[in-house]
Order: C-alpha cells, then structure tokens, then sequence
C-alpha cells in the first residue's frame, strides 16, 4: 500500500509542474479552508471570493514554496493574512487591537455543556455557530484554526502572528464563550 | 505548550452541516492550476524549443544569406578569373577598332577580327596584297583575310545580316562605281562604311582550291557566293582553311589584265576574249586599259 503524499510533497510536485498534486491538495484542504473563511466573515459571496483568492495566492507562490513548516500552517497564514486585508477595508479595526490577558483568562467561569443540548444535536450546533459569531474575530479565529486546520497552539500563534500566550488565551476564552451558550454553569 | 482541544465543543461542532464552495469556484481554482502548471510543466524540448526558437531561426536565415552571398561572389570571382582574358581581348575590341580609323579614314575596319589577328598596319596589308575594289569602290585588305578569318566566326550572324543588306544595296553601288573604280586613294576617301558591310567585304573572294592561279575558273564567282553562304551559315571555319588561304595568291586585276594581253599577243584571241569577259564579270567596275577596251 503507497503511503500517502504529505501536503508538503504535494505543494512541491506542483511546484514542479505537477497539476495532479494540486488537485489532491486542493481536495484534501478545500473544506476547512471554505468553512473556516466563511465562519469568519459570515458571508457566502465574500467567503467564496476570499477562499478563490486564497488559492490563487496558492498557485501563484508554487515556485517560491519552500518546506519551512507544516503546508496547513502556511496556508493558513495566507488566509488569515487575507482576512486581515478584508477586515481593514471593512473597517473591522477591533480584530486587531484586541489583546486578551491571561489574568482576565483565569476569571472565566467554568461552563457545562447542558444536558439536554447532548441530546439534542441539531439545537446544540445552532447554538454553538450562532455563539462562533459572537464572539470576536480574533477568538473566533483561533477556536476555528483549531477546529479545522488541526494546528497546535504554537502553529495558530504561528500563523497567526502573535505570539503563543496570546493565541492561548484567544483559544480559552473563546471555548469558555461557546461552553457558556451552551449549557449551564459548571 | 500544548493546549487541549475541547473534544465536545469538537463533537458539536462537527455535527454542524459542511458548507461547500460554489462547483464554479472549484473550477476555477483548478482550470488555474491546471493552466499555470501546463504552461509549467511542458516537456525541455518544448521549452527550449519555445526559448531558443526564434534566435535559432534568425541565426539560420542570417547564415543562409550569408552562405548564398558568398556563393555568388565566389562564382562571379570565379567567372573572372576563368575568362580575364576574353573579357580582356573583348575589352581591347571595344577600344582598337578606332584607332585604325582615326590614322586612315576609309579604311576598312576589320571589327572584331581585329583583336585576334595580329596587328598588321595597313599600309603593310596594302603592300603585301592588292587591294580588292569592291562594288561600291570600296578598298579591301585581303592581308587581314588570311589571319582574321578564324577570328570572324563568332560574327557570322552579323556577317549573314550584312549579306542581306548587300543584296539589298546592291543596285545603288553601280551607278557610283565609275567615280571610284580604279582609285585607291578615292576609294579611302569614300564615306564611311558600316562596321557590318567591312566585315562582309572582308571576306576573300573564293576560288576552288586547285584552281590554278593563272586561270581563273569560270565557276570562281559562284564558288565565292557560296564560300559566303556558307560563311553566313557559320561554315566559315572550314572554307578559311581550304579555299581562303590559296586564294591569297590570287592574281591581282593587273596581273590578270597582264594574262589576257599576253594570250591575245599569242594569238589567243578567243581564250583572251573569254578571260576578258569572265574579268569583267569579275570586276564590273573596272575601268579596262584603252588596249583591252
């Protein structure tokens, strides 16, 4: 059984020429990437028009793609970049001077998820999106590069340029936030 | 620093129904991809075609040129280094036929046999050969006939046009005759002829090779016409050879003249009467001696 191509690899072979190994990064990273840019911005349009940019970007760089980290990391620094611009023509200038502590991180409550809510599914994950789109850009931004691209802390921090306390804190606050829409207090 | 994930805020958020790209957005994506990559990943040779192909065909076309230039200033070299001599006697025929002209106006030119026969004055020609008087008076060297002849081959078609202008001008030149005939020297003060009629009138009067030279055969005439024919047929070669160089030593009209009054002192009157007529025949323009009138 052949092992299957590291997205490393693939971003490499189409450096190369490849538009086969594209196709299979593209396939492999195609929906977390859309749902991540379309849980950010909540529009269908500008999410398709950002995630279409997004993989130009990807196209466009095969020739100076070098393995200095994880190909997850570095696309999606790409699309936080992106959202970045977005966000600043958009006047959305909060996202960026937003700064949690971690001193305001360890006065969160502890929430429990309630027990209804585990029952039922569909209620739950209607409360947890409408709760993702409440909270701030940038938190939601972590929880989502979490959620989708799978990355560690230190890549979130990474890829999104800040530094790994700061992006720990936006990961906790952001979780105790959805724990608290969704249950009741633990 | 490893920060656990929430594995039920996970699950939940798991469950939620996956939007998906627009399919024309996945289609552009990857017709991108796609075309990038293809313009990308072309075999080298079609690369390398496509980089060096135009500088490859310039340099060809410049060196086809280059190459053909060459060639043609290597066989025009070639051509004059093969024949300077032709182009240099032919150079000398253009220039020498005026100069004979300037020293001895109503000389016959001899045109392009000029070049080839060695130059002989013309008062030396006079002097080594009779002149011969032609129908329109004119003086003809026989001197360069000998030597020249073969050198004329290569005009016998103006020779063949000059014919046809002689036996169109014929009649004219007898009702002139009388005022020339007999004359040398009226005869190089007369006007100057064509290039083309010298050059037939240079051509020697034809006679059978074993005729003798004291007797003329009657058929000498005809023998000549068709010496001339054959001339204007590029035949000439063949006569100089055979008929033109004993008919040097033809006998002069005086010599002839001489002959006929000796056989009528003989008392050959009917030999001498036929050689009178057949002379006249020969010579209608000449004046004849009161003795022989």
């Amino acid at each position: 059984m052949m092992r299957e191509a590291s997205d490393e690899e693939l971003m490499l072979r189409y450096g190369k020429g490849d538009a086969a190994a594209f196709e299979a990064l593209y396939r492999r990273h195609r929906l977390p990437l859309y749902r991540f840019l379309l849980r950010q911005v909540g529009n269908k349009d500008t999410a398709e028009e950002l995630f279409q940019d997004l993989w130009m970007r990807v196209v466009n760089s095969r020739g100076r793609y070098e393995v200095r980290a994880k190909f997850t990391s570095w696309v999606y620094a790409i699309a936080h970049n992106r959202l970045m611009d977005f966000y600043r023509a958009n006047g959305r200038a909060s996202f960026l001077s937003h700064e949690e502590s971690e001193s305001v991180l360890e006065d969160l409550p502890a929430v429990e998820i309630a027990a209804d809510l585990r029952l039922d599914r569909k209620r739950a994950v209607e409360r947890l999106l409408a709760a993702l789109g409440e909270l701030p850009d940038a938190q939601r931004e972590a929880f989502l590069l979490q959620q989708e691209s799978e990355l560690s802390v230190e890549e979130i921090a990474a890829a999104t340029g800040v530094g790994p306390e700061t992006a720990k804190s936006r990961l906790r606050y952001a979780v105790a936030k959805l724990r608290a829409s969704l249950g009741k207090k633990s | 620093m490893i920060e656990r994930r929430d594995d039920e805020l996970s699950r939940i958020y798991r469950d939620a129904e996956g939007p998906r790209p627009a399919q024309r957005v996945d289609d552009n994506i990857l017709a991108a991809s796609q075309r990038v990559a293809g313009a990308r990943g072309r075999p080298a040779g079609i690369r390398f075609a496509r980089r060096w192909g135009t500088p490859v065909a310039l340099a060809a076309t410049v060196l086809v040129t280059f190459t053909l230039a060459l060639m043609v200033f290597e066989r025009q070299s070639g051509l004059e280094a093969t024949a300077p001599e032709a182009r240099r006697t032919d150079r000398q025929a253009k220039v020498l036929p005026a100069e004979p002209r300037a020293d001895q106006p109503g000389t016959p030119s001899p045109l392009v046999l000029r070049p080839i026969a060695p130059a002989l004055p013309i008062s030396q020609a006079l002097q080594r050969d009779p002149v011969e008087q032609g129908p329109g008076g004119r003086t003809v060297s026989r001197g360069d006939l000998g030597t020249g002849q073969t050198s004329s081959v290569p005009e016998v078609p103006r020779a063949a046009d000059v014919l046809r202008k002689r036996e169109e001008a014929k009649p004219a030149p007898a009702a002139a005759a009388p005022a020339a005939s007999g004359e040398r020297a009226g005869a190089t003060q007369q006007a100057p002829v064509p290039d083309a009629q010298r050059a037939f009138d240079v051509q020697p009067p034809i006679r059978p090779a074993q005729a003798p030279a004291s007797a003329p055969a009657p058929g000498a005439n005809t023998l000549r016409e068709s010496a001339s024919t054959l001339q204007g047929a590029g035949a000439v070669g063949a006569l100089t050879s055979s008929v033109a160089v004993p008919d040097a030593k033809e006998r002069t009209p005086e010599k002839w003249l001489a002959d006929i009054r000796k056989l009528k002192t003989e008392g050959k009157a009917i030999e001498a009467e036929r050689d009178l007529v057949e002379f006249k025949k020969r010579y209608p323009d000449y004046i004849l001696p009161e003795d022989l009138r």
